[in-house]
């Protein structure tokens, strides 16, 4: 291989290796920063499995968000102190895997024949039924206030052990196994492994064949694929890798959040990412995941504090001190819109264009 | 439960037949905004929404330039300037604004995979939230009723306003009346204009054929401008008649309406005005119907499984044509 | 631009934000830093009542010269809301809560504003062993356990087995149940209607109320408390079952946050002209400017505590000073601001050194305390205060003129 292909073949683990060795930096700051990138490797999960179904489809889905509530709330449930069941973090989330997987496929059967357009409005109604039935189901969900504490044991039948003994001085490690940086290498490490997967699966036959379905639905099904059941197992593994990353983010929070954690917001917003890093492709997606949830959840709180700390506030007249546009993080839905508008005006592919797409859009 | 109903269940159902009907024919005018872009250019427009917000907005600071800040000014001469400037400013606004956003963002992407324009209209929809966050801040921001009765003491409680329908057991006041005399002659004006004019019969030609409307001569460009024109106008009507009927407004009331709008004309088979209209009084009386007697709680999500189930029955919604699949 | 161009400014941003705090604390001070976090909704509605606590936090660090014991005082203003979504989060709640254990200079955490955020941060300071005081968080669950709950409060928010989480303000099991007492007397009513936003605060301050009301045999009219959805575009369904049932009094269990200003409207729109009644949560500017002079006139609102206006002497300074530096009006809740950092900072001077289990220990045994603005008060075995005060006041000319303050029997 060329230097060049090593290159582009090699980045991506070394991206992971270096952030796997984070943790190890001996310096408190970096600890601080490096734990903040723990929902950023969860978003990225929902963003890789809504990539399979856009991307490597072309079904456009606005409802991901949906399973990634499924997820997260069937983890709360099965795992909070408040319901009977309290199972191990494994089972609770290979429940909650499963349960997003048969509601991802009950609820795209029926919707097979519907063109585009109306598939997506579909997908959308659908995400805001699940936001209003979390919402509704007091009993089960707790409405609004959301299941908490969400602290769920390792392993079933035997007690968290504290992990404390075992942590070199102040780098800011916790004391459970779903604190920082036990979780944090535990969500990295569930990224790659979907990653690898995923990249065996876009070389695999089945991944070749949603590829010919999103390419021309009418051909494929003419050289023999069945294009609802390919169109079914992508949701059904779409949705899978969502409510896993569900299942994650309850137990990063300690909490499932109320129900506007799910709503179409965060459906958008991946979406967003899956778009701008590049529909189809890993690293793009990867990619869009680490600049736009990034900016909004590492980059903004830290301006903010940098602003607040120089007084910039200060410089202005009263009537504008406090104002929206004075912040950093005012200015997130025009940046948010901005990147989008602008990406879709000059490179519609993406970031890091799929080749295929590439090919295709020039 | 016990019954919600003590006094008559008959005039309660009417007085929500009734609420439902006027709030369904403001999502109808929304929608219509909608419909059409999409009938043009097969663009889910996810900005209409928010460009309805910023219309809203504009209004009110239509009324405070005029300095019709209150209830007192309700049929004084400011008052009334005010609601006749704003029928003039606020769809101006939304025309000029929509047709500048075609410009500038949709209109590079016509020739682009059909997702490009969709999630630009995303983007799109994310500034103009932005824009309305700094413009009124987040709070909810109170509209001058300024078709309720005219207030001389503000201490007081506010007077009754008068009932079109006294002695009926319902309530039907001037703004329920005002809704109806704007958006129905609206809708039948739309409705003439796409029928019978020349940029109309353009404009649905465009709609079946681009390529073949072009070549009979048709400026393809102008027609979509036009669309987004009268898209943006309506857009601009309904903010008027939204804030003075509801009289609340916030920066994220765009996604609402937009929301719901978007679903009434889906449901009446999106491109087609009169599906729209029959759409959006659909979700008007659902949302009120369902809200009164199954649960506010639940409208909403009765409202999209409505939709759900309707698209799976009929694939192009109520009033749609079976269209092509474009290949 | 090719592949390779895209990651490195990509990798240039991360560093960026890695590096980001580098330069922060560039100054020359040398002294040691005892950092005070706080965590409100910053961003949204909520806004202009957070300003105010977030003032009071300052003015208080400001009246202890910035320094306690040798150590400066370095405050971090952090926001539990986004943008998007204009109020608190719980994944911001969480992230601030999470960063002030990690933080070892983070002495205190103030805040949250609502009790729905307390519950995502409580017990993950608790763990992380970081004093909690919140101005403003006042569901009573949070800190004892309340008749008929099953889901373990208050314990399940501390899983430390410890009490780490106090507060400065009366709690709802004050402010629900004098005002069901206030709605019976002075308003003579006897039929009532409860909504409420089905959030933790609003749904629980309207079954306190409601469970007062049928003690003192108020009559419940549609078989109890009904909720709202608050994004709705409007209230009119539920208003006029509201006016079929003809009730003498509506309570609102809900914020500004959560459309009480347009509630009121849709109400007074379905010509239901009784008095209506907002607790704490819509004592703020901002539930005033939501809603018309006209449709707030007959609405009263509760505080726990007094209306700063109503405040005597440190107090009185207090809201002098705090117009003369801000050039407005302190909202209610500026006190409780100033209060909860006071007790922090006389707890730290105490101690005297940067010992986070030390200062938690002081500020917890806090007695008779009257370094704040509100009076002479202690926390309580649970973290409570022991000012168990509310205030009635009724919106006039666009402004809450207090009518009757009342001390809890």
């Amino acid at each position: 291989m060329s230097p060049r292909a090593v290159l582009s073949a090699a980045w991506l683990p070394v991206l992971f290796l270096a952030l796997a060795a984070l943790p190890f930096v001996p310096d408190k700051q970096v600890g601080l920063y490096a734990q903040q990138l723990t929902p950023i490797f969860i978003l990225a999960l929902l963003a890789l499995g809504l990539n399979v179904v856009v991307g490597y489809t072309g079904l456009l889905h606005l409802g991901i968000a949906a399973f990634f509530g499924i997820g997260a709330y069937t983890v709360g449930i099965l795992t909070v102190q408040t319901f009977p069941f309290q199972l191990a973090f494994p089972v609770a989330v290979l429940v909650g895997v499963l349960a997003s997987a048969a509601l991802g496929v009950a609820t795209t059967a029926p919707t097979l024949r519907l063109r585009g357009d109306y598939l997506a409005l579909v997908t959308m109604g659908f995400g805001l039924i699940i936001v209003f039935v979390i919402r509704n189901l007091d009993a089960i969900t707790e409405g609004t206030r959301g299941l908490n504490p969400v602290t769920p044991k390792l392993l079933p039948g035997v007690d968290d052990p504290d992990l404390r003994p075992i942590r070199p001085a102040n780098l800011g490690w916790g004391r459970y196994w779903y604190d920082y940086p036990y979780f944090y290498l535990l969500c990295l490490g569930l990224l790659a492994l979907t990653n690898v997967l995923l990249r065996n699966l876009e070389r695999s036959r089945l991944g070749r064949a949603w590829v010919a379905l999103r390419e021309d639905e009418l051909a494929a099904s003419c050289m023999g694929l069945n294009p609802a059941r390919l169109k079914l197992t992508a949701i059904a593994l779409g949705a899978a890798i969502a409510g896993l990353a569900g299942g994650l983010y309850a137990v990063a929070q300690q909490t499932t959040g109320g129900p506007e954690a799910y709503d179409f917001n965060r459906s958008m917003i991946t979406l967003c990412c899956v778009i701008l890093g590049g529909l189809g492709n890993r690293p793009g997606v990867l990619l869009g995941v680490f600049l736009l949830v990034g900016y909004d959840m590492v980059l903004t709180p830290v301006l903010d504090t940098y602003v607040q700390k120089r007084e910039f506030q200060e410089l202005f007249p009263a009537w504008m001190q406090g104002k929206q546009y004075l912040k950093v993080s005012g200015w997130r839905l025009f940046i948010f819109g901005a990147a989008l508008i602008v990406m879709m005006r000059f490179r519609p592919s993406g970031l890091l264009p799929a080749a295929r797409t590439k090919h295709e859009l020039g | 439960m016990t019954p919600l109903f003590a006094a008559d269940p008959a005039a309660a159902f009417g007085q929500f037949v009734l609420i439902g009907l006027v709030s369904g024919l403001l999502y109808a005018l929304i929608a219509l905004g909608y419909t059409m872009v999409y009938g043009i250019v097969e663009l889910i427009n996810f900005a209409h929404g928010d460009l309805f917000m910023l219309g809203c907005f504009l209004s009110l600071e239509v009324c405070l330039l005029v300095g019709a800040r209150t209830q007192s000014e309700a049929g004084t001469p400011a008052g009334l300037a005010a609601v006749a400037l704003m029928l003039v400013a606020a769809p101006l606004f939304c025309a000029a604004l929509n047709v500048a956003v075609d410009r500038a963002v949709y209109k590079p992407l016509r020739t682009a995979p059909k997702l490009a324009p969709l999630v630009s209209a995303i983007g799109v929809s994310f500034v103009f939230m932005g824009v309305g966050l700094f413009w009124k801040g987040a709070t909810d921001v109170t509209f001058p009723d300024l078709l309720g009765p005219r207030v001389t003491d503000p201490a007081a409680a506010p007077p009754e306003p008068a009932n079109l329908l006294d002695g009926t057991g319902l309530r039907f006041t001037f703004k329920d009346l005002m809704v109806v005399l704007v958006t129905l002659p609206t809708m039948a004006a739309l409705t003439l204009f796409v029928r019978y004019t020349t940029l109309g019969k353009a404009m649905r030609a465009t709609a079946q054929n681009p390529t073949a409307a072009q070549l009979m001569g048709i400026n393809v460009d102008r027609v979509i401008a036009a669309t987004f024109a009268l898209g943006g106008a309506l857009a601009g009507v309904g903010s008027v008649v939204y804030s003075l009927y509801f009289n609340t407004v916030n920066y994220q009331m765009g996604f609402q309406n937009g929301v719901y709008a978007f679903t009434a004309a889906v449901l009446g088979g999106i491109g087609n005005i009169p599906g729209a209209v029959l759409g959006g009084i659909m979700i008007g009386l659902v949302k009120t119907l369902g809200g009164a007697y199954i649960g506010s709680e639940w409208s909403e999500a009765l409202i999209f499984a409505i939709l759900v189930v309707v698209l799976i029955f009929r694939p192009n919604g109520l009033l749609g044509a079976r269209t092509r699949e474009k290949v | 631009m090719d592949r390779r161009r895209f990651l490195a400014a990509a990798t240039g941003l991360a560093a960026g934000s890695m590096a980001g705090c580098g330069g922060c604390g560039g100054s020359k001070d040398t002294r040691p830093v005892l950092k005070i976090l706080s965590s409100f909704p910053r961003t949204g509605s909520a806004q202009g009542q957070t300003d105010t606590i977030v003032n009071g936090i300052k003015m208080a660090i400001e009246d202890f010269g910035g320094e306690v014991a040798g150590h400066r005082i370095d405050y971090v203003d952090a926001d539990d809301a986004t943008a998007s979504s204009g109020k608190w989060e719980a994944a911001a709640e969480a992230k601030n809560a999470r960063d002030a254990v990690a933080d070892d200079d983070v002495m205190v955490f103030i805040g949250p504003y609502n009790s729905g955020a307390a519950k995502v941060s409580m017990p993950i300071l608790n763990e992380g062993g970081v004093l909690q005081i919140s101005p403003a968080a006042t569901w009573p669950g949070l800190t004892k356990k309340q008749p008929g709950d099953t889901t373990g409060e208050p314990e399940v928010y501390r899983p430390a087995k410890r009490v780490t989480f106090c507060r400065v303000c009366p709690t709802d099991d004050v402010q629900g149940p004098l005002s069901a007492d206030f709605v019976k007397e002075t308003l003579t009513a006897k039929k009532v209607y409860i909504l409420h936003d089905n959030e933790l605060y609003g749904d629980g301050i309207a079954g306190l109320f409601e469970a007062r009301c049928r003690a003192i045999g108020l009559e419940i009219l549609g078989g109890g408390r009904r909720p709202i959805v608050h994004t709705q575009t409007s209230f009119r369904e539920i208003t006029e079952q509201v006016r079929a049932l003809n009730p003498d009094m509506v309570y609102f269990g809900g914020t500004t946050q959560t459309a009480a200003g347009k509630l009121v409207k849709d109400l007074r729109a379905s010509r239901v002209t009784c008095p209506v009644m907002v607790p704490d949560g819509c004592y703020e500017q901002a539930f005033l400017d939501s809603a018309s002079a006209q449709d707030l006139a007959n609405v009263y609102a509760t505080i726990g505590g007094t209306d700063p206006s109503m405040l005597k002497g440190k107090g009185k300074e207090f809201v002098e000073k705090y117009k003369a530096k801000y050039t407005k009006e302190p909202e209610a809740y500026a006190v409780y601001g100033y209060e909860a950092a006071a007790v922090f900072l006389a707890a730290a001077k105490k101690v005297g050194r940067k010992d986070r289990e030390a200062i938690l220990k002081a500020c917890l045994e806090t007695k008779d305390f009257e370094g704040g603005v509100v009076g002479k008060w202690s926390f309580d075995a649970d973290g409570d205060t022991t000012l168990q005060q509310l205030t009635i006041s009724k919106v006039e000319g666009g402004k809450f003129v207090p009518q009757k303050t009342v001390d809890k029997k």
